[in-house]
């Protein structure tokens, strides 16, 4: 309401303004050669001081007067031209009031009203801090603030690393952890957390880096259930299925049975050629275990999925790149779909041919993960592959 | 709330620019002065509104409302506070913003000292002045408004680019712009005598402090880029006729050309119709450069948000007030007296040339800038014209103006005498020569061209001293008597030995920073020594360093002279945090005239780092010289006689009958 | 001379000026005018060694090898093609691998590799390869709540792809 009651303020300011100099009977005007002559005067004397100096001669002198002289007179000339005064309540003058009183109410009420926010009140940084409810982001905002004026606070980067972690800014998540653990040391839970922040950022591939953190949380706090299952999917990802399936039967004999994650577990376990023990042991029924299966699966194959076909699409559209060739392969076979990454395997091998050094790569790859490069190389022949080692 | 107001003030300067547009001009036509003091009030009305407007964006910015979308595209809490004053104008949308601040300023001003103008002048002036005013208004409210609000709004804003997060944005876009928007008032005062019908004179007087102080402004403002651009991009270069600097540049060489034609128009009443021509020409250029910058359709080093839309706004804007005043020009044009005659050697034959010059350089640059753009349009081939080209053709054809510049001052109007002139001045032009000679031996030799380059610089700084020499008279008269006679030169003709005297400083800068300029790109480790401009850098190692919003390299460099340590300097690459950009913050030493550059490349494997150290003999001449042009410009602007007009003691009479109509 | 005859000459002075100025234009073109290229059309370009070109295109990932002193090798692609380029001196700010980059230089005519003397990454730290920012738009990560703005950036595309944020997170934990 205040701010309604200050632009109409405004507004009739700016119209009274305007409407001064209209509502007063105008005087008439000074004859507009005035000025003019009053310039052509002032060169005549600056002429006079030139000549006194002596920086012109007297011959150039007498030429320039006689020139000023000529455009004085023909000013002089122009005479006349004053203004007449015109009532204040002729009709054209009636005119301009009603634009000067009409314009700016209209216009400024029309094009604010399309364009403008009134309802939203001013919002400073520092009192939103203050005060910030439950938005998370302020929050955030409000630690980043404090961290940016204690970078040594461990546990303060501690704190923010999960929830950079949670909202998808993965760099600042990195950032954070490592902070932490430089200040405040590393613990299972910092270590794991890093490793699957570089997991996420690295497009569900463990990187060297993010095993070593997993493993270093492992040492550190043995029952890391989280950071053991990552390890597993190292040596799955390295097609070491044998140590991976070893891994992840630990993680099942160390669990209780109705723990949300046997789902994700066992699935992996049966990927890697492992027999699923069966969930006869009472505790969850098998609904509850596909239950619980279905959500964290169905997030995390979604997302991987997401990103494998983004990658697909842009091979498509740019095949000459190994790199993408190579990761797709590895993609799909992390992601259990054995022939698409045989599929893809023979197109990059389309592009990149085996004799080359490219296809060099693409082969080993093939063998490291039990594909058939040759059913590739040879689209005849079926592919044929030992599942379990 | 304040921003609100802030927003609604914007809105309403339009309403009020669109009142200031129509009813002054029909106050003249029919003779109603009240109509006329609607033009007055009317734009000091506007100013009120659109400072008030600018206010509530800097206020958004100072205390980081988020809410603001541009405050959260542009800002960051974390950023230093003259960042935030200066990050209102280091995006599109306040750029504009202070562009139209800047218009409706100058309007504001000629309201207030326009007394000298006769009223119907003025009323059309500032109309024309409201025109544009409405153009960019329109402009910002539609396709670049500032106040678009965030419902919630973010926690943190995406901060500003860093490239921008300088000292040198907080006065490089306003000087720019009190330039180049500066002579929207010489291209109001073209356009409103062009409806009138009358240009004389005196048309010429009173425009003329306009154009200089948009000339002395936007001297300030390109100096000022380009030392900016010289220590913050890392290159080392000071110019590289970018297309942004050539849209700054074009209307400062039309800008020069219009300031000395319109000195013939107003003593001889001569070249009438070229002034007006270029009165409309160098605004329009400045239009241009705004089209070309804001719409990106040039590639560039320089970063701006762009988007088509707005281009094609700015390009309608630019085609109805170029076509229209051209329009009007070639209607109105014919109907002008021709002026006063004068021979071919004269000072106004001096002045011509010195037009023909700056114009035809002007549509050299115009023609480099254009062309890639012509031609991709024509043929779909894309081309880059560099520097080279611009250094052939502009620094060719500048040659001869440079060599002229002297002889100026020295010819009389109407018929001047070139052989006494060279009598005057061949002792000055010994002492150039030799001057030259002196710098090329003291700088170690060089390219033997370099000497004519530096003996030009010498002659034009020797050029206005012979200026002043004659002028006082020295050597003829008593010592005592010429200083006395130097003492009483109207200040106008200060300001003219002065501009022409940072003319050749400038040259001398640039002449000697190409010509003996010395690079060295090396790798170095930690306690290596490199040479470089007869002094000895070694490298100290780095330390990490953190800034409000930033992290950093510092590299520390000992510069030894001779085996003493004369200065140590640090270089370092910075990493603005919040756009995880990172920055090369070059360290620089000043020796004199001269500077040590020294740049940080690449880490090497093994701890080295690339390093990139220049030599730059007496470049700051470059931006001296443009620092002394600025000066003169000022002296010139303070002279009594520009503010002459109506009012006068002569004049009571008709001052009596004015003043209650202002 | 009459002062017709001064006129006429004070003219043909001008004019002369002004073809100068022409022709000098025109040689300025023909010598130091650089044609821009995409890896892919050089094919077809038929260039001779030594014409000052630019050459535009992508930084290839992964091709960025430093060799002695500072001299860099990098391949610049367009997805059709690649050239490979080596540059002695400081890269810009903003090169980086995967990002746009401008050279000028010229093939060399014995080695046949392109030689820059200039490189020119995009001054703007928001440029974003199309191919990339078209495959992050089709993973939805634009929708909400993934970048650092938060909701309010439906149209701040340009601005979301700067931290890595690329990827949207499910929960893995186990």
């Amino acid at each position: 309401m205040i701010l309604w009651i200050l632009l109409a303020l405004m507004t009739a300011i700016v119209a009274a303004a305007l409407l001064y100099p209209l509502s007063r009977r105008s005087e008439a005007l000074a004859p507009d050669n005035a000025g003019e002559i009053e310039v052509y005067r002032d060169q005549m004397k600056e002429l006079d001081r030139d000549r006194a100096g002596g920086l012109i001669s007297a011959e150039e002198a007498e030429y320039a007067r006689a020139e000023i002289g000529r455009r004085l007179l023909a000013a002089a000339g122009k005479q006349g031209a004053g203004a007449d005064g015109i009532s204040k309540t002729s009709a054209l003058r009636k005119l301009a009031i009603g634009m000067v009183t009409v314009v700016p109410p209209a216009i400024g009420l029309c094009l604010y009203i399309t364009l403008g926010s009134p309802g939203l009140p001013d919002q400073p940084l520092e009192a939103r801090l203050e005060n910030p409810g439950n938005d998370m982001n302020l929050l955030v905002a409000k630690a980043e603030r404090h961290l940016a004026q204690n970078p040594n606070d461990g546990s303060g980067w501690d704190i923010l690393a999960p929830i950079y972690f949670r909202t998808a800014r993965l760099g600042d998540a990195e950032l954070a952890y490592r902070n932490a653990i430089r200040l405040i040391g590393p613990n299972g839970a910092r270590l794991s957390g890093l490793g699957e922040t570089l997991v996420v950022a690295n497009d569900g591939i463990v990187t060297e880096d993010a095993r070593s953190a997993f493993e270093e949380a492992v040492r550190l706090e043995p029952g890391n259930v989280r950071a053991r299952f990552y390890v597993g999917v190292a040596q799955e990802q390295g097609g070491k299925a044998a140590e991976a399936k070893a891994t992840f039967e630990e993680i099942a004999k160390a669990s209780p049975p109705d723990a949300p994650w046997m789902g994700l577990i066992n699935e992996h376990i049966a990927k890697n050629g492992g027999t699923v023990a069966a969930p006869s042991l009472g505790g969850p029924s098998a609904d509850d275990v596909a239950a619980a299966q279905d959500m964290s699966q169905g997030d995390r194959q979604e997302m991987i999925r997401g990103m494998v076909d983004s990658l697909a699409s842009k091979l498509e559209a740019d095949p000459n790149n190994i790199e993408g060739w190579l990761r797709l392969v590895r993609s799909y076979m992390v992601l259990g779909d054995r022939d698409k990454a045989q599929a893809a395997l023979k197109t990059g091998l389309e592009h990149f041919p085996a004799e080359g050094n490219e296809g060099r790569q693409l082969i080993a790859l093939a063998q490291e993960i039990g594909l058939s490069a040759a059913g590739a190389a040879n689209p005849g022949a079926t592919p044929k592959m030992g599942v379990t080692q | 709330m304040i921003v609100e107001i802030g927003h609604f003030a914007l809105v309403l300067a339009l309403a009020t620019a669109i009142i200031v547009s129509i009813l002054p001009v029909v106050g003249v036509h029919r003779r109603d002065a009240g109509m006329m003091a609607v033009a007055t009030t009317g734009s000091l009305v506007m100013f009120g509104l659109v400072a008030l407007s600018f206010a509530a964006l800097t206020w958004a910015y100072v205390v980081s409302d988020f809410s603001v979308k541009n405050v959260w595209e542009n800002s960051h809490s974390l950023m230093p506070l003259i960042y935030k004053y200066s990050g209102v104008w280091g995006n599109h949308e306040g750029s504009m913003m202070l562009w139209l601040l800047i218009l409706v300023f100058f309007s504001a001003l000629v309201a207030i000292f326009g007394r000298n103008i006769p009223e119907t002048l003025k009323a059309n002036v500032l109309a024309v002045q409201a025109w544009i005013s409405l153009a960019f208004l329109l402009f910002i409210l539609l396709t670049s408004n500032p106040f678009i609000r965030l419902d919630p709004a973010p926690a943190e804003g995406q901060d500003l680019n860093p490239i921008l997060q300088d000292f040198g944005l907080a006065i490089h876009p306003p000087l720019l712009y009190l330039g180049y928007v500066g002579f929207s008032v010489c291209f109001s005062f073209a356009v409103a005598a062009l409806m009138e019908g009358r240009i004389d004179a005196a048309w010429a007087r009173w425009v003329r402090p306009w154009t200089l102080a948009a000339w002395t402004f936007l001297t300030a403002g390109i100096a000022m880029g380009s030392y900016w651009a010289y220590y913050e991009l890392g290159w080392g270069g000071w110019w590289f006729w970018d297309p942004v600097e050539n849209a700054s540049f074009m209307p400062w060489l039309a800008g020069t050309a219009l300031l000395h034609s319109a000195l013939v128009m107003e003593k001889r009443e001569a070249l009438k119709i070229w002034t007006v021509l270029l009165a409309i020409m160098t605004f329009s250029l400045s239009m241009l450069g705004t089209f070309l910058v804001r719409s990106g359709v040039l590639t560039s080093v320089h970063a701006f948000a762009t988007d088509p839309s707005r281009g094609i706004f700015i390009l309608c804007i630019l085609a109805i007030f170029i076509g229209g005043a051209f329009m009007l020009f070639a209607w109105r044009a014919p109907t002008l007296k021709a002026g006063g005659l004068f021979a071919p050697i004269s000072r106004e034959g001096s002045l011509v040339l010195n037009n023909l010059i700056l114009t035809v350089s002007t549509a050299t640059v115009l023609t480099g800038t254009l062309y890639p753009l012509v031609l991709e349009t024509l043929t779909g081939e894309k081309i880059s014209v560099g520097a080279p080209f611009f250094n052939m053709t502009f620094g060719l054809l500048m040659l001869p103006l440079l060599i002229a510049v002297p002889f100026g001052p020295m010819l009389a109007w109407k018929r001047g005498d070139l052989y006494g002139a060279m009598q005057r001045l061949w002792v000055f032009a010994g002492l150039a020569l030799l001057a030259g000679l002196l710098l090329w031996y003291v700088q170690n030799g060089g390219p033997i061209l370099a000497i004519f380059g530096l003996a030009i610089g010498c002659w034009g700084m020797l050029g206005a001293v012979a200026d002043l020499w004659y002028r006082g008279n020295f050597g003829k008269l008593p010592v005592m008597t010429s200083l006395r006679r130097l003492k009483g030169l109207p200040r106008s003709a200060w300001g003219t030995a002065i501009a022409h005297f940072g003319l050749g400083v400038t040259v001398i800068g640039i002449v000697a920073a190409s010509a003996f300029n010395t690079e060295h790109v090396v790798e170095m480790k930690q306690g290596q020594t490199t040479d470089a401009g007869g002094y000895a850098l070694t490298f100290d190692g780095f330390r990490e360093a953190v800034g409000p919003n930033y992290t950093e390299e510092r590299g520390h460099f000992t510069v030894r002279s001779g085996g003493a340590v004369v200065a140590d300097v640090w270089s370092s690459k910075r990493l603005y945090t919040a756009r995880r950009m990172p920055t090369t913050e070059a360290g620089i030493l000043t020796f004199g005239l001269s500077q040590l550059y020294v740049s940080l490349g690449d880490p090497m494997d093994g701890g080295g780092i690339v390093v990139r150290i220049w030599w730059k003999p007496l470049i700051l001449c470059i931006w001296g010289g443009c620092l002394i042009m600025m000066v003169g410009g000022f002296v010139s602007l303070s002279d009594r006689r520009l503010r002459v007009g109506a009012p006068s003691r002569k004049a009571k009479p008709v001052k009596a009958v004015m003043e209650p109509a202002e | 001379m009459t002062r017709k005859q001064k006129r006429l000459a004070v003219i043909a002075g001008g004019m002369s000026f002004i073809i100068i100025a022409v022709f000098l234009v025109m040689f300025a073109f023909s010598q130091s005018v650089a044609y821009f290229f995409m890896p892919g059309d050089l094919a077809t370009a038929n260039l001779q060694p030594g014409t000052r070109i630019r050459l535009g295109g992508l930084v290839e990932a992964g091709s960025v090898e430093r060799g002695q002193g500072s001299t860099v090798r990098f391949t610049v692609t367009d997805g059709n093609a690649t050239v490979p380029v080596s540059y002695t001196g400081i890269l810009p700010d903003l090169f980086r691998e995967g990002q746009g980059v401008v050279t000028e230089g010229s093939f060399d005519a014995a080695t046949h590799a392109f030689v820059a003397d200039s490189v020119l990454a995009k001054h703007d730290e928001n440029y974003m390869p199309k191919e990339v920012a078209d495959r992050l738009k089709k993973d939805g990560v634009w929708e909400d709540g993934t970048g650092k703005g938060m909701a309010p950036a439906k149209d701040g595309t340009d601005q979301q792809t700067k931290d890595k944020t690329g990827q949207v997170v499910g929960s893995t934990t186990p």
